[in-house]
């Protein structure tokens, strides 16, 4: 053979070889591989496209909208798509940094899919955007029902926020997809599942800069479903006026209920903040400011506050003593010196009452009369009872987050204070101070027992016609008797400035010691005496006397609603909602 | 004796260029497509006309038309300041001198090459490496990195089918191998040790030294070299190793042709229906990735039919050059078949992911003028060949 045939035969193999790879690489790719190609190139080219569902809406008892939703403008990236100049001209029209925009864009680990990283942007932004659409790629705008709230801050704590959804809230329920806004505190969070409604899907053709080409007719889209509209027991009116109210102080709290059904009117607190400005989302150094104001605004202080009940816990003292039949209303003990010493060591009053009796000593509130009442009973009469009308236990409000506060007994002493705790500790709790510790809802459904002849309701914010009562077994004869001491409070005792003309009103004041610096001001009334429909508590932190601030403000509250609001509805009934 | 044109050649050849025509009008539209034609036709009419010229006018013109062609790279890498400098232009055409200096280097080679009757020295190899070292350092200034590694496969066939001893070529030009090796320190050493073991074993001196000096050289120098390479270069070879690394870069390209290819199936998702393409996933798609979308539209089956339709075209031109007694003719084939077999493989492979991404067209298929022209001129000239090839 010439050397020309063996150079013939050595290229033509070559050549074959090659041949051969090519086609047995094709066949991989092509046949073998062929699925995962074909998934590959579907999901370049299509896209679901999530139409968000809008949130239902939050209703006060009368149907005036406290949420609601109003449409805005959010800018998604395509992060595989979008380029350095597209970038910076981004950054420049929404004042973001090109770090902030790339780090929101990787929260989504497909790089075809988009992302949103600003909402709510102005006019003027999105025309900037608009305007340079054919020169970006891999940037888009839309429109998506964004929440509001009328009110700014005044239903903050109760209704709450919303929230763009973190990863770790996707990772718990797997229905939701980034983008989505979640209920993050309150009426928000808990009945989200009633709120958020479904989102719609959509299936669009998309080029390789991320823009959308056509609609896919072959997949069918599913419109969204809105969420459904939660109405609520609370009264719009009655809110504004008790912010009103409240408007001289730094730090209080008001809740509002109907004795009778447990439906809550206003549950208020304050330093509040404005709810409008999570839409946006907060950069990182506002929501440090917000947590770490000392202030707390986040807190909601109607449920999450705990605070000693001071005086406004004796008529349970005395409820004790009566229903346990351990003593009578015509009880006297020794007389009131403004100093009682237990031992060597000397317990105050805040006044010489001289000798009282039950009655008188409610009216009055006498410390001195119910360190002896307390001592007389004992702890566990104390703690028994307490403990039935719902103290040192969770109300079950239809909001988390809710406090348990502190009602000592026997065994909590022993706890804390070994086998030395004194009668001292008694003393301390019978006019509501120390260790005790009560949330101003707590002590507002305690005095629904007053209000409701012994049934206590699970006060709840949705609207509902069934109430939830649980009872406390106290006689009926004890209550009547402490009832009638409050009345005397307000009509002749410390709690006069709570007068509302035309109604009895009933009710206690109360100053909670504080240690760390000025004594808030409590007061808990109901009326009308003979039939309550409005019972109201009221704390004013660092304000005094019970009797001095917050005794008028409630006043004020009632007679609002008894004498204004009260007859204005008769004639608008609300509808029943019917909701789960 | 006067034969008649090997026909099997025109119509393969004919047949590729209006599967291009038909794959550009899918990937760029009407307008493409048209200009393409214009080019289709001249370079027919061009390769009509040098097939009724002798062989043996063509051997004696091959020193001028390589000369002109690479004054005419060095012209543009002077005057063009439209930066790489790549492009000639006429008003509304332009072409690409790189092309034409493929078609005037193979037939310069072989025309040097005929005139040796024995090769078997390293030295018989300096005037060959000279004659395709200059325009392929030329082209690779402009710079065309796709177009200058063609000038180097040419040079080894054409030599190999000259009669250089094949081993000889491959310790000649051993010294790549090593560059390539040189990018792992581990590869190099295990390289580099079989190189000696085998180079030992010949027991001729001058392979030995030649060998060992080279390789050890490149070996040491090609680190300084890569860091000479242009930023675009070297991404292109990293994101060869590591497509999904870097989704975004050059390795974007590699991924939406593999899945071009990939999604195309068995038989395809149909003439005009690709969606890679079309939803422009696709990059460069009438021109480098044009078979990708080949691949999207016509599916295993399109692929086996071109390829074979290549391998066939291919095959003729090596018969023709085997079965031509002419030496600077057959020597001459030889060069066009590996020009197209080369081209055809690299853009082949680079579009399936098997090779790094070079800018390498598909001959007759991808949208360019120049390109499509000096392959004609290629074919002409075999076609005048195989119509003489017993004559002398």
């Amino acid at each position: 053979m010439d050397e020309k045939a063996i150079a013939f035969k050595v290229v033509r193999n070559l050549i074959f070889l090659l041949a051969t790879i090519v086609v047995l690489w094709s066949i991989r790719l092509q046949v073998i591989e062929g699925k995962k190609y074909s998934r590959l190139s579907e999901e370049n080219r299509i896209r679901r496209n999530f139409d968000p569902a809008p949130r239902g809406r939050i209703l006060d008892r009368h149907g005036r909208e406290i949420a609601n939703t109003r449409p805005g403008f959010y800018v998604s990236v395509v992060r595989a798509v979008i380029d350095e100049n597209t970038l910076s001209a981004l950054s420049n029209i929404l004042g973001m940094k090109k770090e902030e925009i790339i780090e929101k864009s990787q929260i989504e680990k497909n790089s075809f899919s988009p992302v949103k990283i600003a909402h709510d942007i102005s006019y003027a932004q999105l025309s900037a955007i608009e305007e340079q659409s054919d020169a970006f790629s891999g940037v888009e705008v839309g429109v998506e029902p964004l929440r509001n709230y009328p009110y700014g801050d005044l239903f903050f704590h109760v209704v709450g926020y919303v929230g763009e959804i973190t990863c770790e809230e996707i990772e718990k329920d797997r229905t939701y997809i980034l983008g989505d806004y979640i209920g993050k505190m309150g009426l928000e969070r808990y009945y989200e599942n009633i709120l958020r409604g479904t989102n719609g899907v959509e299936y669009v053709e998309v080029d390789a800069r991320g823009k959308e080409v056509s609609k896919i007719t072959e997949k069918r889209s599913i419109p969204p479903t809105p969420g459904v509209d939660l109405i609520t027991t609370m009264d719009l009116a009655l809110a504004e006026s008790v912010a009103m109210y409240l408007e001289p102080y730094e730090k209080a709290a008001c809740v509002c209920l109907n004795p009778q059904s447990g439906e809550i009117l206003v549950l208020y607190s304050k330093p509040s903040f404005d709810p409008n400005l999570f839409t946006h989302g907060l950069r990182k150094n506002e929501w440090d400011a917000l947590n770490n104001d000392p202030n707390a605004p986040m807190y909601n202080r109607a449920i999450m506050s705990c605070y000693p009940p001071g005086s406004t816990f004796k008529p349970f003292i005395a409820l004790a003593a009566l229903d346990s039949k351990t003593t009578n209303n015509e009880k006297r003990f020794e007389t009131c010196t403004g100093m009682y010493r237990l031992g060597r060591r000397p317990f105050r009053c805040w006044k010489k009452h001289g000798s009282l009796n039950l009655t008188g000593a409610i009216i009055n509130s006498c410390d001195i009369y119910f360190y002896q009442l307390g001592r007389l009973i004992g702890i566990d009469t104390i703690s028994d009872r307490a403990s039935r009308i719902g103290f040192g236990k969770r109300t079950g409000i239809d909001l988390l987050n809710e406090k348990q506060g502190i009602l000592p007994d026997r065994q909590w002493f022993e706890k804390r204070y070994g086998k030395n705790w004194t009668q001292g500790h008694i003393f301390n709790l019978s006019i509501g101070q120390g260790d005790l510790l009560v949330s101003p809802l707590q002590l507002a459904c305690g005095f629904a027992l007053f209000a409701n002849a012994g049934r206590i309701p699970i006060p709840h914010i949705i609207a509902k016609s069934d109430t939830t009562f649980f009872t406390t077994e106290i006689s009926l004869e004890a209550i009547e008797i402490v009832n009638n001491a409050l009345a005397g409070v307000v009509r002749q005792g410390t709690g006069t400035l709570a007068r509302v003309s035309g109604f009895e009103v009933c009710g206690k004041t109360g100053t909670s010691q504080n240690p760390h610096g000025d004594d808030h001001s409590l007061f808990v009334g109901f009326a009308p005496a003979e039939n309550p429909t409005i019972l109201v508590c009221v704390i004013v932190e660092n304000a005094g006397h019970g009797g001095s601030i917050a005794a008028p403000i409630t006043g004020k509250i009632i007679n609002l609603y008894l004498n204004d609001l009260q007859p204005m509805r008769a004639e608008n009934q609300w509808t029943q909602a019917v909701h789960d | 004796m006067i034969r008649k044109t090997d026909l099997s050649i025109v119509w393969t050849t004919l047949a590729l260029s209006l599967l291009g025509i038909m794959m550009i009008y899918s990937t760029a539209g009407s307008a493409v497509m048209i200009k393409q034609i214009t080019w289709l036709i001249f370079s027919i009419l061009c390769a009509v006309l040098f097939s009724r010229i002798s062989p043996r006018i063509w051997l004696n013109l091959s020193p001028i038309i390589y000369i002109l062609a690479v004054v005419l790279i060095f012209v543009i890498l002077i005057k063009s300041d439209v930066y790489p400098r790549r492009w000639i232009r006429f008003g509304d055409f332009s072409m690409q001198p790189s092309e034409f200096a493929k078609f005037a280097t193979v037939l310069m080679l072989a025309n040097y090459l005929s005139t040796r009757k024995k090769l078997q020295n390293f030295s018989d190899m300096l005037v060959p490496i000279a004659i395709t070292g200059l325009p392929a350092l030329l082209v690779f200034l402009e710079p065309d990195l796709g177009a200058a590694q063609i000038f180097l496969p040419i040079l080894l066939v054409m030599s190999y089918w000259a009669g250089m001893p094949g081993l000889k070529i491959l310790i000649l030009f051993s010294p790549i191998v090593s560059a390539i090796a040189s990018f792992s320190i581990y590869a190099w050493v295990v390289y580099m040790a079989i190189l000696m073991i085998f180079l030992f074993m010949r027991k001729q001196l001058t392979d030995l030294i030649y060998g060992f000096a080279s390789n050890s050289l490149v070996g040491l120098i090609m680190p300084l070299v890569w860091n000479s390479l242009k930023a675009y270069q070297q991404r292109r070879i990293i994101a060869f190793f590591s497509p999904w690394l870097d989704p975004q870069g050059m390795s974007w390209q590699i991924i939406q042709s593999k899945i071009a290819i990939g999604s195309g199936g068995l038989i395809g998702k149909g003439f005009l229906s690709g969606t890679q393409k079309k939803l422009e996933f696709l990059p460069e798609r009438h021109t480098d990735f044009i078979f990708s979308c080949l691949g999207e539209e016509f599916g295993l089956i399109g692929i086996v039919i071109v390829v074979a339709l290549y391998v066939f075209l291919i095959y003729r031109l090596l018969s023709l050059a085997k079965e031509t007694r002419n030496r600077f003719a057959s020597i001459f084939v030889c060069g066009v078949m590996i020009w197209i077999a080369y081209q055809t493989f690299i853009n082949i492979g680079v579009t399936m992911g098997l090779l790094p991404v070079t800018g390498v067209p598909l001959p007759f298929i991808s949208s360019g003028g120049s390109a499509l022209l000096a392959c004609f001129m290629g074919i002409g000239v075999c076609l005048s060949i195989s119509k003489t090839k017993m004559a002398y």
